[in-house]
């Protein structure tokens, strides 16, 4: 039985299709990645997996649940979390207060929320910055406190829309880690990049999507030399050179 | 009820309908570009009424021909307070320091101290002037027009014209169109945004001084009378649409129609919560309002 | 120094208990309050105290719905739905204050849940101005209103004067100020510890992410709408009760008064200007403005009508343009910086103590 199954999925926004057919199954455990140009509606995949959006059509199944209709908060219950492409802290809140933010999704007894919360900073190697107002982090720093406040609703699947974006070669280094680290925990990851480095280096399997379409699917290889694929990011010129 | 008394009341309605719409075109300029809601406009047509009031009170100044003297004043007026006040709010705006109540609540404050200035000053008692043209009729078949009224009537389409001109036909009103439709595509253009924003304050505030000059000669000045009329201009600027100055009219004369027939039937207090009620209802089911841009 | 407080200052000073001269401070004041009825006669003086506890329990009730990240301009009208439904009972029925608040409390609460559903998703501003409008449509009712529902006699802008029965507190009547002051008193506490509770749990942490972020909330698996909707019942059924206690102190209530537009600004500025979305922010703001409005209304309120409300306006003004979290930001500050400079040593980092426990 198929863990996360997205059938058929339509959205248009006025007169602009940003989803159009589009299909994808997920197994437990696995790392998935989803790519495109900009414009391609990953983002907009992510968002109606995640509720956020109701699609025009189509379903989308999670461990035999369909999750259309249902509210973003609903979905995160069930056990998918998601990080935003544009990250937004509680600015008023330090990071420990963010997580627990987080962690009070599981527990409603603020003693161990806390416990929970700093497990998870700890983890993150991000202890020390327990006490940072979300408005004094750099933009490393809120990638990292997107993806601690997203795992301490003890995720099944997580959303990560362009956790690399802006990051340095180091500092996605260690992200990388970081990821294959939850992977092993029993997380399930879809991961939309545009560092095709980063994305070729964590993924078992990746989903191309071009003008709101599933051009292709498969192992990192398969997708890097098609053509097709090629010319959907640098243009026809390049796929035939 | 007769059809005649339903015509005289529609008339009314018309009249008050323009005093409405006078006072809340300044308002629905201001929001529509600046996006802030202004609470003290009440209390600049307050104290544009007493400006015309004691023109006339100490120099014989007839207010249509103050109007000469206070809208300039009040043009700068405007200009200041944007400038001062509320321009910092934007500034703050930017650290990330998100407040948008914060211009509601500080408008609010000043609108507190501008009517109690009012009131420390000029104590409370009402002022009215005294003249011919206060009681002046203009008789119609069924009724008797008060020419005062009428001439804030005709000045509401006045105002909504000479704005819609300049908004289309001058480059001032395309650089404060742009402001108003993406403030940061305009400062690309070269378009300093301030100084629209204070020039665009300014000319709300002179509109609405407009008005006050005009109604005095028909309505009593006192430092209370500005929060209701405030009130007043934010059900007609959200009925009308946000945004749109011709809705302000339009919503301005709405209402007031409204509330002269629906006084016939309940007492002129009591219609008020017919206003209130068509404002909670236009906010749930048309945020837009009937010509907005914007939406709530 | 007995063995609890040694162990005290251990913990203070080795920098486990964070934050002493903040919980001295409370009890410092705490007691204070409780022994002025015993020293001051004047009732007079009672009367400005009572006051300052009667706006600091209103705007700790007003600053929950704050939390959830509106500004209501309309809590007036909540007052009032208390005040009138008790006093109406009492009037109408015999039934007593007491009992009366809790109906009045219900309704209240009631009156939040269904007007708060559609308009907590409007954006600020437009709540705002939403609020003002309910509390305007209810008092211009009960103003022109003789008769009421079911026959109730409203008696329109007349207003309701409670019955007099002397000292009666079984009806919630007293011929002395004092038991105002020590019922208002514990009220206001009552308020401000459920206010602290709130903040300190679940919801406290939901309503901070909720008035951040509600999308990002959202995304956390909170359900924004519930979360509102009990901060904003409440906050409704908390201002009912004052409502009760407004009319049985001052034995009249009438919708000009009660319900206008003037009381619900009064209860935001207090909020406000303390700090509006902050646990003690009302209290501090009812503090700095409930005596110096009074006096000044009392002593100038002739020749110089409305310069209370000048000060509180510019007040307001100030306090936007430089303290937008309100006063309560800065004398929390002070008395941290204040609470560090008395540890002898340097505070132990949390995070050792932490790593030592595990």
């Amino acid at each position: 039985m198929n863990w996360l199954f997205v059938e058929k999925l339509n959205k248009r926004f006025g007169g602009l299709v940003a989803v159009r057919d589009f299909d994808m199954t997920v197994e437990e455990r696995e790392i998935v990645g989803l790519i495109g140009p900009n414009g391609a509606g990953k983002t907009t995949v992510f968002n109606i997996i995640a509720c956020y959006y109701q699609p025009d059509s189509g379903r989308v199944i999670f461990q035999g649940k369909d999750l259309v209709g249902m509210k973003p908060f609903h979905v995160c219950k069930l056990g998918i979390a998601r990080t935003f492409q544009v990250t937004k802290p509680f600015i008023n809140n330090t990071v420990l207060e963010n997580v627990m933010v987080g962690a009070f999704i599981r527990t409603s007894n603020t003693r161990l929320a806390k416990k929970k919360a700093l497990e998870i900073l700890e983890e993150l190697d991000f202890l020390e910055q327990k006490d940072a107002l979300g408005i004094e982090l750099t933009t490393v720093d809120h990638k990292r406190l997107e993806l601690a406040r997203a795992l301490a609703t003890d995720p099944k699947l997580l959303l990560l829309d362009e956790v690399m974006a802006g990051l340095t070669p180091a500092e996605k280094m260690s992200m990388l880690n970081l990821l294959r680290n939850i992977q092993k925990q029993g997380i399930t990851l879809i991961v939309v990049e545009h560092d095709m480095k980063a994305v070729m280096n964590l993924c078992e399997r990746i989903i191309l999507m071009h003008r709101g379409e599933k051009l292709i699917e498969g192992p990192p290889s398969l997708v890097a030399n098609n053509p097709r694929a090629i010319a959907a990011y640098l243009g026809e010129d390049y796929a035939t050179a | 009820m007769s059809a005649e008394l339903l015509l005289s009341a529609s008339v009314m309605g018309l009249l008050l309908g323009g005093l409405y719409a006078s006072v809340a075109i300044g308002l629905s300029l201001i929001f529509g570009i600046i996006r802030v809601i202004n609470f003290a406009h009440g209390g600049f047509l307050m104290m544009a009424m007493y400006a015309s009031f004691w023109l006339w009170y100490f120099f014989q100044i007839n207010p249509y021909l103050s109007i000469i003297v206070v809208v300039p004043l009040f043009f700068f007026f405007g200009y200041i307070v944007q400038n001062t006040l509320i321009k910092p709010m934007f500034v703050r705006e930017r650290a990330l320091v998100v407040e948008p109540l914060g211009v509601l609540l500080l408008m609010a404050g000043f609108d507190l101290v501008l009517a109690n200035l009012a009131l420390l000053f000029f104590k409370s008692d009402y002022r009215a002037i005294v003249s011919p043209i206060a009681s002046a009729t203009i008789s119609l078949e069924f009724i008797e027009l008060n020419v005062p009224r009428f001439i804030v009537l005709v000045l509401s389409f006045i105002i909504t014209g000479g704005l819609t001109w300049l908004m289309n036909y001058t480059e001032i009103g395309v650089a404060i169109r742009a402001v108003g439709q993406n403030r940061e595509a305009a400062a690309l253009c070269g378009i300093n945004v301030y100084k629209i924003y204070n020039i665009t304050f300014g000319l709300g505030t002179a509109a609405v001084a407009l008005a006050g000059a005009a109604m005095v000669p028909f309505y009593y000045v006192n430092p209370s009378m500005g929060l209701p009329l405030g009130v007043k201009s934010f059900i007609v600027v959200v009925l009308g649409g946000l945004g749109s100055i011709p809705g302000a009219l339009l919503g301005g004369l709405i209402l007031g129609i409204i509330e002269s027939i629906t006084a016939q039937f309940v007492t002129s207090t009591s219609a008020v919560i017919f206003s209130f009620l068509l404002f909670i209802i236009v906010l749930f089911v048309r945020p837009k309002g009937l010509m907005g841009i914007i939406e709530a | 120094m007995n063995k609890t407080n040694k162990e005290i200052l251990k913990k203070f000073r080795e920098g486990e208990e964070k934050f002493l001269l903040g919980k001295i401070a409370i009890i410092f004041f705490a007691i204070i309050f409780l022994i002025i009825p015993l020293f001051v006669r004047d009732p007079y003086f009672l009367h400005i105290f009572v006051l300052v506890f009667f706006f600091a329990y209103l705007g700790t009730a007003w600053s929950l719905v704050s939390m959830a990240g509106q500004l209501s301009l309309g809590h007036a009208a909540l007052l009032g739905i208390g005040g009138y439904t008790s006093t109406l009972m009492f009037m109408e029925w015999g039934i007593t204050p007491w009992l009366g608040m809790i109906f009045g409390a219900a309704f209240s609460g009631l009156v939040g849940l269904i007007i708060g559903y559609p308009t907590f998703r409007l954006k600020g501003p437009y709540f705002a101005l939403t609020t003002i409008a309910f509390a305007e449509i209810l008092r211009i009712y009960v103003e022109n209103t003789e008769i009421g529902p079911f026959n109730i006699p409203l008696r329109a802008a007349m207003g309701l004067l409670v019955p007099l029965k002397g000292h009666a507190p079984s009806v919630f009547q007293f011929a002395n100020k004092e038991a105002y002051y020590y019922i208002i008193f514990a009220m206001m506490c009552g308020a401000i510890f459920l206010s602290y509770t709130i903040n300190r749990r679940r919801m406290g942490f939901y309503l901070a992410a909720i008035r951040s972020d509600q999308d990002g909330a959202e995304a956390l698996g909170i359900n924004s709408t519930k979360y509102k909707l009990i901060a904003m019942i409440i906050s409704c059924i908390l201002t009912a009760i004052g409502g009760t206690f407004y009319a049985q102190y001052f034995r009249y209530i009438n919708p000009e008064r009660a319900m206008g537009l003037g009381m619900s600004i009064e209860i935001a500025l207090v909020g406000v200007i303390g700090g509006w979305q902050t646990v003690l922010g009302p209290t501090i703001g009812s503090l700095l403005l409930s005596p110096s409005g009074e006096l000044i209304r009392a002593y100038l309120g002739g020749t110089y009508a409305g310069l209370h409300l000048f000060i509180y306006g510019l007040l307001l003004m100030i306090v936007i343009l430089f303290l937008p979290n309100g006063l309560n930001d800065p004398i929390i500050k002070a008395l941290k910086r204040l609470n560090n400079c008395l540890r002898r040593y340097p505070a132990k980092k949390e995070l050792d103590i932490i790593k030592s426990k595990s």
